[in-house]
C-alpha cells in the first residue's frame, strides 16, 4: 500500500527522497512513513523529511544524498516525544536516556508530527502503522479550500459563504419587515411632500407675486405650504417612533443573543478573553445596531430618495442647470474617499480605548481591597491617567478628523451654490427661466446638498458601525463552543459512574496536561484526588464537567460519553463545590435556589441546615432575605463555602465534586464544612480533590496525580503501605507541618 | 541600619531563591548528540540542557535560564544566568545556539498589504527570512504586546511574528497594520 498526502507518506517515500533514501540503505517501503518538516535546527526554513522504515529512523534533505541525521536503529530509541518550544517544535528520540533531536517543524505542522509521533510509538511497540490515521485531513485546515479554520474542525469561513457585515446586520431586521416596509412607505410619501413647498413657492412668486394677479391664491398656497408642513411633522413623528421600535427590539434581541452565546462558550474562551473588554461590546457595540436601524430608516434610505427625487425635479426644470449643481460631487467622493481610508483606524482607537478603560477599571475595582493593601493608590491613579489620556487622545483624534472634513465638505457645497447663482441669475436675467423657477430651484438645491452631505457623512458613521458590528459578529461567529451532539441521549438519572479511558488533554491541545488517564469510580464511591499544583487534579474535574472536550480516550458517565449526554442532562447529575465559591448578588435565599429557581423555601432551608449554613443564616436580621453585596460580600469565607454546599445539596446531584472546597477556610469553619459535605456526599458519587489529606482519610480509594498521570490509586492505609510512594511521602510532609504549627 | 534594612529582602530571598549561575561554578559544553551538557561544581553534570529566557523582551541576553529533563520526563531547572555575558565565549555561543532552538520567531520588517476576509487577516510581509503570507483570526489576543511599542502576532497555527516596534515601520506600513491592529 502507498499513500500520500503533500507533507506525509505511508508506504512510498516522495521521489527527492527515495534516491537519497536508497543510498542510505532503505529498500523496503512497506510500512514505511515519511514526513516533512518545515525548519532546519537553527530555524532557518528548510524541507527536510523523516524516513521511519525497515526499523530505522533517519533524516533526509532533499537531493542530498546523504542522511542529515541517522540513519537510526528504532531498537536504540526508548521513547518518543513532540517538545514544544516558542513558535516552534522538535520532534525528539530518547536514546541513552536523553532526548535527542531529530527533526524541528514550525507550529504549522505540529498536527501532522502529533500523528507521526502516536505512529512511532506504535512502531516501537511492534505495532503497524495506521495510514488512514495519519493522512487523514487536518481538522485545522478546511479540505477544500486550504483556508485555516476558526477551530479545531469548525465550518470553513470561505466555504460556507458568510454574508457580509452589512448584509449580516440587514439580516437582523428580517423578523420587522413589515415594519421596515411601512417605514419605506412613509419615507417616499415623505419625499413626495418635500418636493411640494418649492413647486408652491415657485408658483407663488411667479403666479402671483411678480405680476400681482390672483392674489386670492395667496391663502391657499399658505395653506397648502402649512398642510405639507403639517404633515410631514406627522409622518416624522410615526417615523422616528417606528424606527425606535424597531431598533430598540433589534438591540434587545441581539443582546439576548450575545448573552446566550457567551453563556454557551467554552471556559477556555474566557481564558483568552477579557471580561471588561466582552462587557464593552454587549453594553455599547450593541448600540450601534439601534443607529443602524435609524440610518437606515431614517438616515441612508431617505437621503438616498431625497437625492434621487430632489435630482429628477431639478433635471426637470433645467437640465443644464441642474448638470453644474452635480460638480461638487466629484470632490464630495473624492474626500469621502480619503475620509474613509484615514478615519477608519482612528473609531477602532476610540473602541480600543473604552474597552481598555472598562478592563482597567473592572480590574481595578474588584481589587480595590489588594490596591489599598499594597498601598498602591498612587500607582493605580497613574495607570488610569495614561489610560484616560490614550481614551482622550484617540477621541480627540477621531474628532479632530471629522471637525476638519465636515467643513471642507460645507465649503464645496457652497461653491456649488455660488456656481448656480451665477449662471441661474444669468438665465433669469436672460429671460430664459422665471425667478420663481430660480428659487424653486434653490429650494431643491439644499435638498438635494443635505443628503449628499449627510452620505458623505454615512461613511463616517458606517466606519464606527462597521467596527462594533465586527466586534459583535466575532462573539456570535465564535467556534469555541463545545459541540453538542446530534442525537443526545437523554438521561433524566444517573447512577453515578465514572470512567476515564485512556484521556489525553491540554489546554494548548500540542501540550497535554493528562497524558492517558484511566480510572473507574462505581456509583456512590467518595474517591480522593490529589497530587501537586499542575499536575492535572482540576483538568479531571473540568473534564467531567465537561468544561473542556478530550483530545483523546473518552470520559463515560454511567458508560455514556460525556460529549453524547443533553447539556442539560449532564449538569443536573452533577453538583460542584469550588475552591473560591462565586455567590452572586441578590439574598442569600437566591444563591441558595440558583440551580433550582423553583424550589420552595422549606426546602431552601433543609439544604441550609444540611450544610450547616441555616444558624448563621437565622441570625441576621432580614435570614434569608439577606442581600448580598458583590461576591458574597457581607459573609465570611466558610459561610460563602456553606451556602455554596446548600446550593450543591439542593439540586440533589448523583456526582459531587469537590475541588478543593475547605482549603482557603480557617480550621473551625473546616470542621463545620466538613460536617456539611459529609452529608452531601452520602449516597452520591464524590470526587474530592484536596490538598489536606486528613479529609481524604475515609476515602473508598485515593487517586494520585503526578505529571499527567495516575502515578498510584488505592486507599489511603494501602497508600501509605507504597514505599517512596508519592501519597506516603505527602502525608509525611504534611504530618510534620502540623507538628511544627502546633 | 536603614540600608541593612532596604538590602536585607533581597538577601534573604536570595538564599531561598533561583540558583545563579555563575561562571565561576558552571561549565557548558557539546556532549553526545550535541546536546548542551552543563557541569556545576559541586553538583552533578546535566545533560542534554536547554536554555529558556525569563524576560525574552526586556532582557534577551540576561537571565537566562538552564533546564534538563530528568529520569521521570520532568523539566527542572538547573539555575540561572544572570549575565551570559560574563561567560567565556564558546560557552556564550552554546547557549546562544540553544536560545535559538528554543525560539522561532519571524520579524517583520515590512508590511506590504493587510487584507480582511472571513474575520480573517492576510498578512504580505517581508521578515528576516524573505517575502511570505500568512493568515491569522482578527481578534484581540492574536496580537499580543511586545514591550512597549511591539506586537506579536500568532497565525492561525500559532507561529509567531514579531514587530519590535510597531512605530519604526514605515509611515504606509505603520498605517496598513494600525488600520487592523490598532489595540
Amino acid at each position: 500500500m502507498a499513500c500520500r498526502s503533500e507533507f506525509c507518506c505511508v508506504g512510498s517515500f516522495p521521489d527527492s527522497v527515495a534516491a537519497a533514501a536508497a543510498e542510505a540503505g532503505f529498500t523496503e517501503f512497506s510500512g514505511a512513513l515519511a514526513a516533512c518538516a518545515d525548519l532546519q535546527f537553527d530555524g532557518t526554513p528548510g524541507v527536510s523529511w523523516l524516513v521511519l522504515a525497515q526499523g530505522r529512523l533517519a533524516v533526509f534533505r532533499p537531493g542530498v544524498s546523504t542522511p542529515c541525521w541517522g540513519p537510526m536503529e528504532l531498537t536504540k530509541v526508548s521513547k518518543v516525544r513532540c517538545f514544544q518550544a516558542v513558535g516552534s517544535a522538535f520532534l525528539q528520540v530518547m536514546v541513552d536516556g536523553l532526548y535527542v533531536m531529530v527533526v524541528r517543524y514550525s507550529n504549522a505542522r505540529r498536527e501532522l508530527f502529533g500523528r507521526v509521533r502516536i505512529q512511532m510509538e506504535r512502531m516501537l511497540a511492534g505495532e503497524e502503522v495506521q495510514a488512514e490515521w495519519v493522512l487523514r485531513p487536518s481538522d485545522w485546515v478546511c479540505g477544500a479550500c486550504g483556508l485555516p479554520l476558526p477551530g479545531k474542525g469548525a465550518s470553513c469561513p470561505r466555504c460556507s459563504r458568510r454574508h457580509g457585515i452589512l448584509l449580516r446586520s440587514l439580516g437582523l431586521m428580517r423578523p420587522y419587515t413589515r415594519y421596515i416596509a411601512g417605514l419605506f412607505t412613509m419615507m417616499v410619501i415623505g419625499v413626495c411632500l418635500d418636493l411640494v413647498p418649492a413647486q408652491l413657492t415657485r408658483l407663488l412668486v411667479d403666479k402671483v407675486l411678480l405680476p400681482r394677479e390672483h392674489l386670492d391664491w395667496l391663502p391657499l398656497i399658505l395653506l397648502g405650504l402649512v398642510g405639507t408642513s403639517g404633515s410631514r411633522c406627522v409622518l416624522n413623528i410615526f417615523i422616528g417612533r417606528l424606527s425606535s421600535l424597531v431598533g430598540t427590539q433589534v438591540t434587545r434581541e441581539l443582546r439576548q443573543r450575545l448573552q446566550a452565546k457567551l453563556v454557551s462558550l467554552s471556559v477556555d474562551y474566557y481564558n483568552r478573553h477579557s471580561v471588561g473588554s466582552l462587557m464593552s461590546r454587549v453594553l455599547y457595540d450593541v448600540d450601534f445596531f439601534h443607529g443602524f436601524v435609524a440610518q437606515v430608516a431614517q438616515g441612508f434610505l431617505l437621503n438616498i430618495m431625497l437625492v434621487a427625487g430632489v435630482g429628477a425635479m431639478l433635471f426637470l426644470m433645467n437640465w443644464r442647470l441642474a448638470l453644474l449643481v452635480l460638480l461638487p460631487i466629484p470632490f464630495v467622493i473624492m474626500g469621502t474617499m480619503f475620509f474613509w481610508k484615514r478615519i477608519y483606524p482612528r473609531y477602532y482607537r476610540v473602541w480600543d480605548s473604552q474597552s481598555k478603560m472598562a478592563q482597567l477599571l473592572s480590574g481595578l475595582l474588584s481589587g480595590v481591597r489588594l490596591v489599598k493593601a499594597f498601598g498602591q493608590e498612587q500607582r493605580e491613579a497613574e495607570r488610569f491617567g495614561e489610560n484616560a489620556g490614550y481614551m482622550q487622545t484617540a477621541r480627540w483624534r477621531l474628532d479632530a478628523g471629522t471637525a476638519t472634513f465636515n467643513p471642507l465638505m460645507g465649503f464645496v457645497f457652497g461653491l456649488g451654490g455660488l456656481i448656480v447663482w451665477l449662471a441661474g441669475g444669468r438665465l433669469v436675467v436672460g429671460d430664459r427661466i422665471s425667478l420663481g423657477t430660480l428659487m424653486a430651484f434653490f429650494g431643491y438645491l439644499g435638498m438635494f446638498y443635505a443628503p449628499i452631505s449627510a452620505l458623505s457623512m454615512f461613511s463616517n458613521w458606517v466606519t464606527g458601525f462597521m467596527s462594533a458590528a465586527q466586534r459583535t459578529f466575532e462573539i456570535l461567529d465564535s467556534t469555541a463552543t463545545l459541540p453538542v451532539s446530534p442525537n443526545p441521549v437523554r438521561m433524566p438519572t444517573t447512577q453515578g459512574t465514572i470512567e476515564f479511558r485512556d484521556v489525553v488533554f491540554g489546554y494548548d491541545p500540542y501540550t497535554p496536561v493528562l497524558k492517558g488517564v484511566s480510572f473507574r469510580v462505581e456509583a456512590g464511591q467518595f474517591i480522593g484526588i490529589v497530587g501537586k499544583s499542575g499536575s492535572g487534579k482540576t483538568s479531571i474535574v473540568n473534564l467531567i464537567c465537561r468544561f473542556y472536550d478530550v483530545q483523546g480516550g473518552q470520559v463515560l458517565l454511567d458508560g455514556v460519553d460525556v460529549r453524547d449526554y443533553a447539556p442539560e442532562d449532564l449538569h443536573r447529575s452533577i453538583g460542584l463545590v469550588l475552591q473560591d465559591p462565586f455567590l452572586f448578588r441578590g439574598t442569600i435565599a437566591d444563591n441558595v435556589a440558583y440551580g433550582r429557581p423553583a424550589a420552595e423555601a422549606l426546602e431552601i432551608m433543609d439544604a441550609a441546615r444540611a450544610a450547616n449554613a441555616h444558624d448563621f443564616i437565622a441570625r441576621r436580621a432580614s435570614a434569608y432575605d439577606t442581600k448580598l453585596g458583590e461576591n458574597g460580600a457581607g459573609l465570611s469565607g466558610g459561610e460563602r463555602q456553606r451556602i455554596s454546599i446548600a446550593r450543591a445539596l439542593l439540586c440533589d446531584p448523583r456526582i459531587l465534586i469537590l475541588d478543593e472546597a475547605t482549603s482557603s477556610v480557617d480550621t473551625e469553619s473546616e470542621q463545620e464544612i466538613q460536617r456539611a459535605l459529609a452529608q452531601l456526599c452520602r449516597g452520591r458519587t464524590t470526587l474530592a480533590v484536596a490538598h489536606r489529606l486528613s479529609t481524604l482519610k475515609n476515602a473508598d480509594r485515593i487517586l494520585v496525580v503526578d505529571e499527567g498521570r495516575i502515578a498510584e490509586c488505592g486507599t489511603h492505609d494501602e497508600l501509605l503501605a507504597l514505599e517512596n510512594g508519592i501519597y506516603r511521602n505527602l502525608v509525611r510532609i504534611q504530618t510534620e507541618l502540623t507538628r511544627l504549627e502546633v | 541600619m536603614v540600608t541593612d534594612t532596604a538590602a536585607a529582602p533581597a538577601t534573604r530571598l536570595a538564599k531561598t531563591g533561583v540558583r545563579r549561575l555563575t561562571p565561576e561554578i558552571t561549565t557548558v559544553f557539546e556532549g553526545t548528540f550535541s546536546l548542551l551538557h552543563v557541569g556545576v561544581k559541586g553538583d552533578t553534570l546535566y545533560r542534554g540542557a536547554f536554555a529558556a529566557r525569563m524576560f525574552p523582551v526586556r532582557h534577551p541576553d540576561r537571565f537566562i535560564s538552564l533546564h534538563y529533563t530528568d529520569a521521570a520526563d520532568k523539566e527542572q531547572e538547573i539555575g540561572l544566568i544572570e549575565d551570559l555575558a560574563a561567560f567565556p565565549e564558546e560557552q556564550q555561543a552554546l547557549v546562544r545556539q540553544s536560545l535559538g532552538r528554543n525560539y522561532h520567531e519571524k520579524v517583520i520588517q515590512r508590511v506590504y498589504s493587510v487584507r480582511c476576509d472571513f474575520g480573517l487577516l492576510f498578512f504580505d510581509v517581508e521578515t528576516q527570512f524573505g517575502r511570505e503570507d500568512f493568515v491569522m483570526p482578527w481578534r484581540y489576543d492574536r496580537a499580543e504586546e511586545y514591550g512597549e511599542k511591539g506586537k506579536v502576532l500568532l497565525d492561525s497555527f500559532d507561529n509567531r511574528f514579531v514587530i519590535p516596534n510597531v512605530e519604526a515601520l514605515p509611515g504606509p506600513d505603520q498605517q496598513r497594520f494600525t488600520g487592523f491592529i490598532y489595540w
